[in-house]
């Protein structure tokens, strides 16, 4: 499809499969010289471990990859990177208590052998300023703010001669101003010569920055590499989704693709609230102590009524996590109070708060929310043992059933209620935390970022919950990086930056207002 | 005040030599608590070979092979087998002690020591009364600040770190973790060797069935009191080994008012105190139980 | 159940393995590793006597090895057996001596209070440090052991010394005949009953009550359960306590029962046969019983092997650690199963 260029990256009939499940199938591309090119795909589409065979980290099982017209042996990062392909993760691929110039030496080629700290210091830092990234090179990387890890990531990858850089998901991250801020930076490496390959989901961010677009789906190749001079949002979203998701909205679909305009015109009546009542959550001016997962909280006040799904929207680390800790009691509440349909609760122990119908789902799925090794029926029924008692005989055999009863009515797909936890899939394993905390007693559901990494089926089944338990009156706290997510579901939408209340949004959202507000710009 | 330096010197040589084989699997990744074997090994291997072949270099060699070899084991019960590393290092220690028994009795019958007729090169009468000091004594310097410049000052130093602190990111950067973790035991194996001969060989010309005394323990405590960082770690090993000759001084000072076995257990209780207070500063109670677990990647 | 059957395979499995490397070991140290193997077999399970004396060694780390298993399922690393199982021993052996002369009605029970007390007391202060300030409980009870071990040598050459001692090893004065719980250096049906007892308790409690449920779960993540509202710290205490506890009272039986009083450096491998069967076992209950014994068994087979067969005792020694070593492996070779090849860099 591209013309004229010369081929920087070519895949060839890459296979990967991790036991049974394949994650990419016969999947051929070849990315042209000096253009920005999107990959994009819902969760699970291999997009990912596409990435990683391209950068030699994952060894595929067939398929060869060739870097500017030569063959590269898979499976192996450095002769990878000494072909000149760098890979900047996800989730970022720093030691946390390096500083930051030895982030930068300890990836770097060549020679290299004794140094002093100040000769490294002055070497990166040069780097960095050529880069324009403006960081202390003695600031630890765990000390700094999302934003700049990602930059000093990137230029971690640019200190050999990257030809290819691939970006998986950078945008997941940023708010709206940081994802301009990060284009800019990539059209100026495009203009040196360098290819990017960017790991996209949203529609909007692919039609904004790349050149070409490349759609994979279960695995399989759809489409591409196309311009995106030939492709319009509804094609490029039917691509994406294809026909796995019928009898959703189209609000729904154009959230879960990023496929929104600009300007959300409000109309959106699908869903129409219960008629916010009485508080079930009220915090009034509340700070916190420094958590070590983020910045503390300074005087958040905060409120969902009954029937209500309040959206929490801000760039990670701006308090989001304090805020469900502190929620949840796991974070030092320094002043205010908490008040729980009405009964204060600011001292009282999660236990006590889940009594009072506090559910909480919470951010890592994985660490948090289940114990992957132990058994599904021990994790369904870890709130209700709490609940009633830890000495109190039990009968594993009646939990046994009536976890496998209540798993069927939230159309979990499992085998056996011994099977561990960990054998779910990311969806099914979401199902089982829903079906253990949303119940008929919960008042208040704090969801934190639901549907992180789930496929578009689940994705929605999570939503109709959440718009279930709503409908049946209970209050929703939800937190989401994404904000086509959160303008889709909630009634409101409140902005954290830096540990504070930034902004609250009602409908109709403008997503130029509340990136204004998560970056603490004027509005 | 020369007698308890030499005797401090003497007591805290051993210890450092296994300490910063310690350091370097611990910033590997590996709390390693199979020092205690490799420790012994080392110092049977130099008894035997220096009494069955007359040569010291065939004794410190044999120990470095042997030490060499059961690391490689560990690392590959550990990095290959995913066991659980202190378990597995224990394990590593028990089959030192038991194996150094088994070999004493298996040569010399139901014998406990073996004495081995001479010792490791000494400074010599050039040195007054320093001259008794073993030639491993004067390299013991030379050893820390190898260990220093190769962890703190090197790339390869920072590739080991990410190894054990974030393996992922240095698998991301074409640095095989795996292979850093056999290079920083096997390394650490020439050490506790090296370390194991000076006990037997330095002062005493003597192996005796679980010489080592703890003292593998000792180095991994002082590893954990250093924090990882090989200065620090030699530090807490002096420190360890000043209690310790203090110790036996302070007997003549206080004689029965304090009990010898208290001033023994000063170095544990020293290393429990430590890590409660480093525990305190890096802030809050740490919710996940890692077991030293490796990391995944 | 395919799951129970899948880890006996397992643990025999990992023990056929490392009683292969033991026998390579003996053969390269010179002595015939059949012979060794079936003189161990002689010693401990060939013969009436041999069970018994499997069971007299076996039923003390069963206590034990159920503390580490309780500890073990509750998420913390205890591996400070050895040094509970010495505080109990001494306090144990500080009342029986110190009441020297009163009622065995009252002087036993209270032993066995002081007993279980001094081991919960060891597991405690880890404990404390471990919940209150994350203090790493693996070095914490690791240097517990050396200052228990300590505190053996010096109560047993002061405060308690036998002053007629004669024998090489400190010791303290024989418990009065009134108060011991078996006859000589043998078994008796009172420690079965205790045993018993205690093994029944623990298995209602770790499989029939939310504790065991919720204890499991925070042993495998204890993260998941804070998040559900458990207070981690108590569920946490609660298994360091148990776990000192038990060690202490199979101290306590030591000194009232088979040894029949305290002396320094006794049984110095107790803990870490213990921590071994917990894990050979795979933390559960019923499974400790049975590998309780079979390591009873070694150590019986560690007196009789110098004795009457005039092989090295460190063969056990031995064998226990080749154990260690492999019980705790999750996965065989990566090259040997070709599952996982995107580890190749």
């Amino acid at each position: 499809m591209t013309n004229g260029n010369a081929t920087a990256l070519a895949c060839r009939d890459i296979s990967v499969n991790y036991g049974v499940v394949a994650a990419l199938a016969d999947v051929s591309v070849d990315f042209a010289e000096g253009m920005i090119h999107a990959v994009v795909g819902q969760n699970g589409a291999g997009k990912t471990t596409f990435a990683r065979v391209a950068a030699g980290i994952v060894h595929p099982d067939k398929g060869t990859v060739e870097i500017g017209g030569k063959p590269v042996p898979v499976g192996n990062v450095g002769r990878a990177r000494s072909a000149g392909i760098e890979i900047v993760h996800q989730s970022f691929a720093l030691p946390p208590s390096f500083t930051v110039a030895e982030a930068m030496e300890f990836g770097a080629e060549g020679r290299g052998a004794l140094y002093s700290r100040r000769d490294l210091e002055r070497r990166w830092t040069r780097h960095l300023d050529a880069l324009g990234v403006r960081v202390k090179p003695r600031e630890r990387i765990r000390d700094l703010p999302v934003e700049t890890q990602q930059a000093v990531e990137i230029a971690r990858a640019l200190v050999t001669d990257a030809k290819v850089l691939i970006l998986d998901e950078p945008t997941a991250v940023l708010s709206p101003s940081g994802i301009d801020n990060l284009f800019e930076r990539l059209k100026v490496m495009q203009a040196n010569g360098v290819t990017i390959i960017l790991i996209l989901h949203k529609i909007r961010e692919v039609l904004s920055i790349a050149d070409t677009v490349t759609v994979l789906r279960g695995g399989k190749l759809v489409e591409g590499p196309t311009l995106t001079t030939e492709i319009d949002a509804p094609r490029l979203a039917a691509s994406i989704i294809g026909t796995t998701a019928d009898g959703l909205s189209d609000t729904d679909r154009d959230a879960l693709v990023g496929a929104a305009e600009e300007d959300d015109d409000g109309t959106e009546t699908a869903a129409a609230s219960v008629a916010a009542g009485p508080a079930i959550l009220d915090m009034r001016g509340i700070s916190t102590r420094p958590d070590p997962e983020g910045p503390a909280l300074v005087d958040v006040a905060l409120r969902v009524g009954r029937g209500e799904i309040v959206g929490i929207a801000g760039v990670e680390g701006n308090g989001q996590r304090t805020l469900v800790r502190a929620l949840s009691h796991l974070a030092d509440i320094t002043a205010g109070t908490v008040e729980l349909s009405g009964i204060e609760v600011t001292h009282q122990p999660l236990s006590d708060r889940r009594a009072n119908g506090l559910r909480v789902i919470p951010f890592e799925r994985n660490s948090e929310g289940l114990s992957l090794s132990s058994t599904l029926w021990e994790n369904w029924a870890a709130r209700s043992l709490l609940r009633d008692g830890v000495l109190r005989l039990i009968s594993p055999a009646k939990i046994r059933k009536a976890c496998s009863a209540a798993l069927k009515v939230w159309d979990v797909r499992f085998s056996t209620p011994n099977q561990p936890a960990g054998s779910l899939s990311g969806g099914n394993a979401q199902k089982l935390i829903l079906a253990r905390e949303v119940d008929e007693d919960a008042t208040l559901i704090i969801a934190a970022q639901p549907t992180r990494g789930l496929d578009v089926g689940a994705t929605a089944f999570v939503w109709r919950s959440l718009r279930e338990a709503r409908a049946r009156g209970c209050g929703i706290l939800l937190i989401s990086s994404d904000l086509d997510e959160l303008f889709d579901i909630s009634d409101r939408v409140v902005v954290m930056l830096g540990g504070r209340v930034n902004g609250e949004f009602s409908r109709p959202y403008h997503l130029g207002e509340v990136g204004a507000a998560m970056t603490g710009a004027d509005r | 005040m020369d007698d308890t330096i030499i005797a401090i010197l003497r007591s805290g040589t051993p210890l450092i030599y296994v300490t910063l084989a310690g350091v370097l699997a611990q910033r590997s990744g590996i709390w390693h608590l199979g020092l205690e074997g490799l420790m012994i090994i080392g110092a049977c291997a130099a008894v035997l070979g220096v009494v069955q072949s007359g040569s010291i270099l065939v004794g410190l060699g044999i120990g470095i092979v042997l030490c060499v070899l059961a690391s490689a084991l560990l690392w590959f019960v550990i990095e290959k087998l995913r066991a659980n590393p202190i378990i597995a290092g224990l394990g590593l220690t028990g089959l030192g002690l038991g194996g150094t028994d088994l070999a004493v009795q298996a040569i010399y019958g139901s014998q406990a020591s073996v004495n081995a007729p001479f010792g490791l090169p000494r400074l010599g009468p050039a040195f007054g009364q320093y001259g008794v000091l073993s030639i491993l004594v004067v390299l013991m310097p030379v050893f820390v600040i190898a260990v220093w410049v190769l962890t703190r000052r090197t790339r390869w130093g920072l590739q080991l770190a990410a190894s054990g602190e974030h393996p992922f990111a240095a698998r991301s950067v074409g640095v095989n973790p795996a292979r850093m973790r056999l290079i920083a035991l096997c390394l650490g194996g020439v050490l506790c060797a090296l370390g194991g001969a000076e006990l037997s060989m330095g002062s005493l010309q003597i192996f005796a069935y679980g010489m080592t005394a703890g003292r593998g323990f000792m180095a991994f405590a002082a590893v954990i009191f250093g924090g990882g960082n090989p200065l620090g770690a030699t530090g807490a090993a002096f420190f360890f080994a000043i209690v310790g000759a203090l110790g036996i001084r302070a007997q003549l000072l206080f004689g029965e008012r304090v009990p010898p076995d208290f001033l023994l257990a000063l170095p544990y209780i020293a290393t429990v105190i430590g890590v409660w207070i480093s525990g305190k500063l890096r802030g809050g109670a740490k919710a996940a139980a890692s077991f030293g677990e490796l990391k995944d990647y | 159940m395919i799951g129970y059957l899948t880890q006996i395979i397992r643990a025999v499995a990992f023990v056929f393995i490392a009683l292969l490397l033991c026998g390579v070991i003996f053969e390269f140290a010179g002595f015939s590793a059949p012979l060794m193997f079936q003189s161990i077999a002689d010693g401990a399970f060939l013969s009436m006597r041999a069970w018994e004396n499997s069971l007299r060694w076996g039923l003390p780390l069963f206590l034990t090895a159920l503390g580490v298993v309780i500890s073990f399922r509750c998420g913390f690393f205890n591996i400070g057996a050895q040094g509970q199982f010495y505080m109990g021993a001494i306090a144990a052996t500080f009342v029986a001596d110190g009441l020297n002369g009163q009622s065995a009605v009252l002087v036993v029970p209270l032993t066995f209070a002081a007993g279980i007390l001094g081991g919960a007391l060891w597991a405690l202060w880890p404990g404390l440090l471990r919940v209150k300030s994350g203090t790493d409980e693996v070095i914490t009870t690791l240097m517990g052991n050396f200052i228990a071990g300590l505190a053996l040598i010096y109560v047993t050459s002061g405060p308690l010394k036998d002053p007629s001692g004669t024998g090489q090893a400190a010791s303290s004065r024989p418990i009065g005949e009134a108060y011991r719980i078996s006859e000589g250096n043998s078994l008796s049906p009172t420690i079965i009953v205790i045993c018993v007892l205690v093994g029944v308790g623990m298995w209602v409690l770790v499989n029939r009550t939310a504790f065991g449920v919720l204890s499991s779960l925070a042993g495998r993540n204890p993260i998941m359960v804070v998040w559900q509202g458990a207070r981690l710290s108590r569920l946490g205490l609660a298994g360091f306590v148990i776990g000192g506890a038990l060690a202490g009272l199979a101290g306590t039986i030591e000194v009232l029962g088979p040894i029949g009083r305290l002396s320094s450096g006794m049984l110095p491998t107790h803990g870490f046969t213990a921590i071994l069967i917990a894990l050979v076992a795979n933390l559960s209950v019923l499974a400790t019983a049975v590998v309780a014994i079979f390591f009873g068994g070694l150590a019986a087979a560690g007196l009789y092997l110098p004795v009457l067969a005039g092989l090295p005792a460190a063969a056990i020694d031995i064998i226990n650690a080749a154990i260690a070593l492999f019980i705790t492996a999750r996965a065989w070779p990566k090259r040997l199963t070709g599952l996982l090849r995107r580890d190749a860099t």
